[in-house]
C-alpha cells in the first residue's frame, strides 16, 4: 500500500501546482449551474454533475500525461501497474470529492424540493468514473489536446442526446440523467435503479479499460527476465 | 640564445637546479623562481616551478613547512633533506660527466 | 578571469582530478601567494586552472588508472541476439552484449544506429524482434531526456522513486543528495523540475536512476547539457560505482572515455553487417 501512496500524494502534488488549471475546474461547473438557474432549476443540477463530470475527467486527462514520462522509470524502480494506476486513481478520487462537496452544498442550500440523498449519488457516480475516463482516455490517445477533443465531444453529445435513445446509455455519464430524474422530477425507483447500475458499470469498464491501456502501452516484456540477488 | 632550446635543456635539470639552490638554504617558490632568473636561466613560471617542487617533495628530497609572514601571506617553505643533499651531490657529478661528454662530442667538429 | 575566480576553478580542477582536500588546499593557498610576491596574472604564471591542475596531478601520482588488479564479478546483465526491425529497416541485428558486476560497458555508433533503442530493450521498455535480455538484480535506467515529473521538486522525486526502491523518505532524500553533491549540484528545496535548467535536470534524472543502488546501471547520454566540470564529475561518479561493483552500460558517441571503459559494443558496424 505504501507504494500505491506515494504515487496518489506525488500526483495529488502535481495537481496542486497547476493552480490556475485548478481554479478554471472548479469554477467550470458553477458556470454550468449558473447558465440555467435563471429558467429551469432542475435543469441547472443536471447540468452542474456534468460539469463536474467535464472538470474531473480533464483534470485525471492532464494528471494521466502529466505522469507519462516518470512512469517508464516508476515501473523499474520497483512499482507495479496496480501501484501507478491505483495510486492515480485515488489521487483523483480525492481530488472529485473535494471539488463536488462546495456544488452538493450549493443545490442543498439553493434548491429545494429536491431528492439530496440522490444528488449526492449522482456526484459520487460522478467522481466514481470520471477518474478512469480522463485516465483512459490518456493512455488511449497520444496528446492532451486529442484527449480534451474528445471530452469536449462527449459531454456535448450527453447534454443534446434523448436519454431515452438506447445508444445514449453508451455515453459515461448518461446515469446523470437518469438519476437527476428521480432526484428532480420524483419518478419512481426504477431510474434510481437503472442510473446506479449504469454508473456502476461505467465505472468499472472504464477502470478496466485504464487497466488494460496502461498493459498496452507499457508493452510486454517477454523478452526479459529478471533474475533475484537477494 | 634560442629559447625554445632553453626551455627544452631546462626542463631536464630544473629539478636539480632547485636543488641546488637550496643547497644554500631554505627558500619559497617565488623566491626560487627569481633565484633561477637572476642565474641566466630565464624566466621560470610557476605552472613550471611548482609541479617541480611537488615531485622532489613526493620524492622525499625537500621538506617543507609553512610560516606565515609579518606583512604578505603564509608561505610554504623549501629545504633540502638528507636525501636530497644525497641526490644532489650524485646528480651534480653525473651531470659534469655528462656535460663533459657534450662538450667533448661537439668539439670534434673543430679539429 | 581574475585571480580569484582562476583560484577558484583551480580548486574544482583539482577535486575533479581527485586531488585530496589537503593537499588541494595547500596548492591553492601557495598558487595564492605566488601571486600576490609576483604580481603576474593567473594565466601567464600558470596557465588555464585545468592545465595548471592537471600538471599537479601528474606531479603527485593522479588517481590510480591501472585496473588490472580489479576484481570482476559474476555476470549482471546478459543480452543475447536481440534483433530489431523499425518498419523493414534493421536497427539491431543479433547483438549480445555481457557485461559482469564491476565492469563499464560503452554502446557507440552513429545518429540512428539504435543505441537508445538497445538500451530500452535492455531495459524492457521496447520489445525486440528476437532475442532475450536477463537482469541479474535490480536495474537503473538513464533515459536521454524525460524520467522526471514536470511539476515535483527534486526531494520529491527522491521520496517517490525511493518509496519503489524500499527506501524511507528521510533515507531516500539523503541518498538523493549525496548523489547530486557528488554532481556538484545541491538541489533546490522548491523549484518544480519544469524549471530546472536542461543540464541540472539530466542531473536529477541520473541521480534517480542510481537511486536505491541497483546492480545494473543503464545510461543514455545521460550528461547531455552538462558542462566540462560536471562531465567530468560524472565519469567520476561511474568509475566508482564501478568500482563498487556496479555493472553498467553507458550509450556515448564521446570517444576519449573509451579506453577507459572494459568493453566497447559498436552498433554502426552491426548495422553495417545487416
Amino acid at each position: 500500500m505504501r507504494r500505491t501512496y506515494a504515487v496518489a500524494e506525488a500526483a495529488l502534488r502535481e495537481m496542486a501546482r497547476r493552480r490556475v488549471v485548478l481554479a478554471i475546474l472548479l469554477l467550470l461547473p458553477l458556470a454550468f449551474y449558473l447558465s440555467r438557474r435563471g429558467d429551469h432549476l432542475g435543469q441547472s443540477i443536471r447540468f452542474v454533475c456534468l460539469g463536474l463530470g467535464w472538470a474531473l475527467s480533464t483534470a485525471a486527462l492532464f494528471s494521466g500525461s502529466a505522469g507519462r514520462a516518470i512512469e517508464p522509470r516508476l515501473r523499474l524502480s520497483g512499482y507495479s501497474g496496480r501501484h501507478l494506476v491505483g495510486g492515480r486513481l485515488l489521487a483523483l478520487w480525492t481530488i472529485g470529492l473535494l471539488l463536488s462537496t462546495p456544488y452538493f452544498l450549493l443545490v442543498r442550500f439553493d434548491q429545494h424540493d429536491v431528492r439530496y440523498g440522490a444528488i449526492a449519488l449522482i456526484m459520487a457516480l460522478t467522481v466514481a468514473v470520471s477518474a478512469p475516463f480522463g485516465l483512459a482516455l490518456s493512455a488511449i490517445l497520444p496528446r492532451e489536446l486529442e484527449g480534451t477533443l474528445v471530452l469536449l465531444v462527449v459531454v456535448g453529445l450527453q447534454m443534446m442526446v434523448d436519454p431515452a435513445d438506447t445508444a445514449a446509455r453508451a455515453l459515461p455519464y448518461w446515469f446523470t440523467r437518469e438519476i437527476g430524474t428521480y432526484a428532480i422530477d420524483h419518478t419512481d425507483r426504477g431510474y434510481l435503479d437503472r442510473g446506479l447500475l449504469h454508473g456502476v458499470l461505467a465505472a468499472l469498464v472504464l477502470t478496466a479499460v485504464v487497466t488494460v491501456a496502461w498493459r498496452v502501452r507499457q508493452g510486454p516484456r517477454s523478452h526479459l527476465e529478471f533474475v533475484p540477488l537477494r | 640564445m634560442d629559447a625554445d632550446r632553453r626551455a627544452q635543456w631546462l626542463r631536464g635539470v630544473l629539478d636539480l637546479c632547485v636543488l641546488g639552490l637550496l643547497d644554500s638554504g631554505e627558500s619559497y617558490g617565488y623566491e626560487l623562481a627569481q633565484a633561477l632568473g637572476d642565474a641566466g636561466l630565464g624566466q621560470i613560471r610557476g605552472g613550471t616551478l611548482y609541479p617541480v617542487l611537488l615531485r622532489l617533495q613526493r620524492a622525499g628530497l625537500v621538506t617543507t613547512r609553512w610560516h606565515g609572514g609579518d606583512t604578505g601571506p603564509a608561505r610554504k617553505y623549501y629545504r633540502l633533506s638528507a636525501a636530497g643533499r644525497a641526490a644532489l651531490t650524485q646528480a651534480s657529478a653525473d651531470w659534469s660527466a655528462f656535460t663533459g661528454s657534450v662538450r667533448t662530442t661537439l668539439r670534434q667538429e673543430e679539429r | 578571469m581574475t585571480d580569484d575566480a582562476w583560484l577558484a576553478a583551480l580548486t574544482g580542477e583539482l577535486r575533479r582530478h581527485q586531488v585530496g582536500p589537503d593537499l588541494t588546499a595547500h596548492v591553492v593557498a601557495e598558487t595564492a601567494a605566488h601571486l600576490r610576491d609576483s604580481g603576474e596574472p593567473a594565466v601567464r604564471a600558470f596557465g588555464t586552472p585545468r592545465e595548471y591542475a592537471a600538471a599537479v596531478a601528474d606531479s603527485v601520482g593522479g588517481p590510480d588508472p591501472s585496473r588490472a588488479a580489479r576484481p570482476v564479478g559474476p555476470v549482471r546483465l546478459e543480452v543475447r541476439g536481440v534483433t530489431k526491425r523499425y518498419r523493414r529497416r534493421p536497427v539491431l541485428t543479433g547483438v549480445d552484449l555481457t557485461v559482469r558486476a564491476g565492469q563499464v560497458a560503452a554502446v557507440v555508433g552513429a545518429n540512428g544506429a539504435g543505441k537508445s533503442t538497445f538500451l530500452r530493450v535492455c531495459a524492457g521498455l521496447t520489445r525486440p524482434d528476437r532475442g532475450t535480455v536477463r537482469v541479474y538484480g535490480r536495474l537503473g535506467y538513464c533515459p536521454q531526456d524525460g524520467g522526471t515529473s514536470e511539476f515535483l521538486f527534486p526531494d520529491e522525486h527522491f521520496a517517490l522513486v525511493g518509496a519503489g526502491r524500499g527506501l524511507s523518505r528521510p533515507d531516500a532524500r539523503r541518498e538523493g543528495r549525496a548523489y547530486a553533491a557528488a554532481l556538484d549540484w545541491t538541489p533546490p528545496r522548491s523549484t518544480q523540475a519544469r524549471h530546472l535548467s536542461g543540464g541540472t535536470r539530466q542531473k536529477l534524472n541520473l541521480v534517480l536512476a542510481r537511486l536505491g543502488a541497483p546492480d545494473v546501471l543503464l545510461l543514455d547520454e545521460p550528461y547531455q547539457g552538462f558542462d566540462r566540470g560536471t562531465y567530468l564529475d560524472f565519469w567520476h561518479e561511474v568509475w566508482r560505482w564501478r568500482d563498487a561493483g556496479t555493472a553498467i552500460v553507458v550509450v556515448t558517441h564521446l570517444l576519449n572515455q573509451l579506453d577507459r571503459v572494459d568493453q566497447v559494443l559498436d552498433l554502426t558496424r552491426a548495422e553495417a553487417a545487416a
